[in-house]
């Protein structure tokens, strides 16, 4: 807190009186410099840059293509097409857990340590700390995606290689423009994964458990994926945040269709409005006296 | 925690049963046979001329080759909608170096995901094997044995109008006379547009059987008996399918009797 308290000394004039909280800069450098000290935090980022690389190397070694997964049956010896493979394991629950281990967690921890009292009455206000904190979450799920998407797509390209690839309309694509469409389908994950990011951030605030906070989000996750995947309740899937993560196979088709991508921004994003609207309102009225 | 868990199961529990209303409500699946018919065309032109071109051919393209798809989803009693491992798709394409059988079309089984791509096993009597070799001796993988493809959701959703005739195939190996001395001869009529009808007519050693009307639905399978019986000392009887829709065996089909 020493930061913290070097401020109110500053403010010694009663006209700047409505200036005695930190600013939305201050909260915000102060979540950041909570959430760098965490071990779980460095963790998840190092799982993000090393567990593509060991399944890169796996998968190349493997003698049988995983041909179940789009794009599995090229995986072992395409290292485009590997790429692909990983992204659309990663967002069957990985990408969840990664960033619901930090949102998950950012508002329960304070109910788990106890401070919210600290923290509201002596440094900031309530609307300030929630906004420091959700874009500390998304912040760490943007790092997070970039990491494991970067990991990926150069362990594939120098442990497999890049070759021609055969696209979703049985079109080959070079090597090159493959490259990039691999690029912009980690990109497409962005908007699902802030739409979990945001879900876990409602869950912590309204549990005030972090466990909850972290493996709901996963839970609902392969909930929405096992629902999507039936047959009969079509009418549902677009508003599932899963469905999004699936917006990418319209790149790899020619010609290319964006439909599913604008339906998943739209999706996510309404997710992610909803979430935080409520989440607000549920910090906001939340009586912390008790501590 | 107890609260935590009971909101979850509610939550879960009304998940389920606005999933289970909006099924029954209607059947907005944006996996439909038109689609399909659009999308398997040129996925597999794509792949069969990079199949040509791994045999070291450079004589086809997508416009010589003019592929054309019809499509099914469990026989002909199921609306052709929705996601499921029984979709089936008739094609025909023009290839001058490897033509196909007379029926004009392989047969292609799909399994269709909800999330608009699917997984094609062609077949391999027409399209070869998992691997193929090339000019250089080498074993390669067959790019159209099997494939994944997607198609755009919000894609042109009307009739294509592409049709195929049903083929009629002799499944029985053999006849045996039942106790009036009749014989029946088994048959199985596949995906195709009209299912199978036509007359059948068979001899037995210079004695007439007569001759059957029949009538297929397509995707079934049915015994046709001869009205007229055989004599004892027949050994073989041969039967003679005349096609009216779908096609069938042209030359007559010979068959041993067999006693038990």
């Amino acid at each position: 807190m020493t930061a913290m308290q070097t401020a109110p000394s500053r403010m010694a004039s009663p006209d700047h009186i409505a200036r005695r909280h930190p600013g939305h800069l201050a909260a915000l450098r102060w979540e950041i410099r909570k959430l760098r000290a965490q071990y779980r935090a460095r963790t998840v980022l190092l799982v993000a840059v090393l567990a593509p690389v060991a399944i890169v190397v796996v998968i190349h070694g493997q003698s049988r293509p995983p041909k179940d997964t789009l794009f599995g049956r090229f995986a072992i010896d395409n290292g485009l097409a590997l790429s692909l493979l990983v992204l659309g394991f990663a967002s069957q629950w990985v990408l969840p857990l990664l960033t619901a281990v930090v949102a998950g967690d950012v508002f329960a921890s304070e109910d788990q340590h106890g401070t919210w009292k600290t923290v509201l009455t002596r440094s900031t206000s309530r609307g300030r700390l929630f906004w420091a904190k959700t874009i500390t979450a998304c912040g760490f799920a943007t790092l997070v995606l970039v990491l494991l998407a970067v990991s990926t797509i150069a362990s594939s390209w120098l442990i497999v290689g890049h070759q021609p690839l055969i696209g979703l309309s049985g079109q080959t694509i070079p090597a090159g423009p493959a490259q990039l469409l691999v690029a912009q389908s980690w990109a497409t994950m962005l908007p699902p994964v802030l739409a979990f990011t945001c879900l876990a951030i409602l869950l912590s605030v309204w549990s005030r458990n972090p466990a909850v906070g972290i493996a709901t989000p996963v839970v609902l996750g392969m909930v929405m994926q096992l629902v999507g995947a039936l047959g009969g309740v079509e009418t549902v899937r677009p508003f599932l945040v899963t469905t999004a993560f699936e917006s990418w196979h319209g790149l790899f088709t020619d010609p290319q269709f964006s439909g599913p991508f604008l339906e998943g921004l739209l999706v996510s994003g309404g997710w992610c409005v909803a979430s935080l609207a409520t989440a607000f309102v549920l910090l906001r009225r939340r009586d912390i006296t008790g501590g | 925690m107890r609260r935590i868990i009971l909101v979850t199961l509610v939550a879960m529990v009304a998940l389920v049963a606005v999933g289970t209303a909006v099924a029954a409500g209607g059947h907005g699946s944006s996996v439909t046979r038109a689609r399909l018919e659009r999308s398997l065309p040129v996925t597999f032109t794509n792949l069969y001329i990079e199949q040509a071109r791994i045999l070291g051919r450079d004589d086809l393209t997508p416009q010589s080759l003019h592929a054309e798809a019809m499509c099914d989803k469990h026989g002909p009693d199921v609306a052709d909608v929705g996601p499921g491992g029984d979709w089936v798709c008739l094609m025909g394409w023009t290839d001058p170096k490897m033509p196909l059988p007379p029926e004009g079309y392989g047969k292609f089984e799909l399994n269709v995901h909800s999330n608009d791509c699917y997984t094609v096993t062609g077949p391999s009597k027409i399209i070869g094997f998992l691997t193929i070799t090339d000019p250089h001796g080498r074993e390669v993988p067959n790019p159209v044995f099997e494939f994944d493809g997607c198609f755009d959701p919000n894609g042109d959703n009307a009739n294509t109008g592409v049709t195929f005739p049903s083929l009629l195939t002799v499944t029985s190996t053999s006849v045996t006379p039942d106790d009036q001395g009749r014989v029946g001869l088994q048959v199985s009529c596949g995906a195709g547009s009209e299912g199978c009808s036509g007359t059948l007519t068979a001899n037995a050693g210079g004695r007439d059987l007569g001759a059957w009307p029949y009538s297929l639905q397509e995707q079934s399978t049915g015994t046709l008996t001869m009205p007229t019986s055989v004599l004892d000392s027949t050994n073989e009887v041969s039967f003679q399918l005349r096609s009216a829709t779908g096609v069938g065996p042209t030359s007559p089909v010979s068959l041993p009797v067999q006693r038990s």
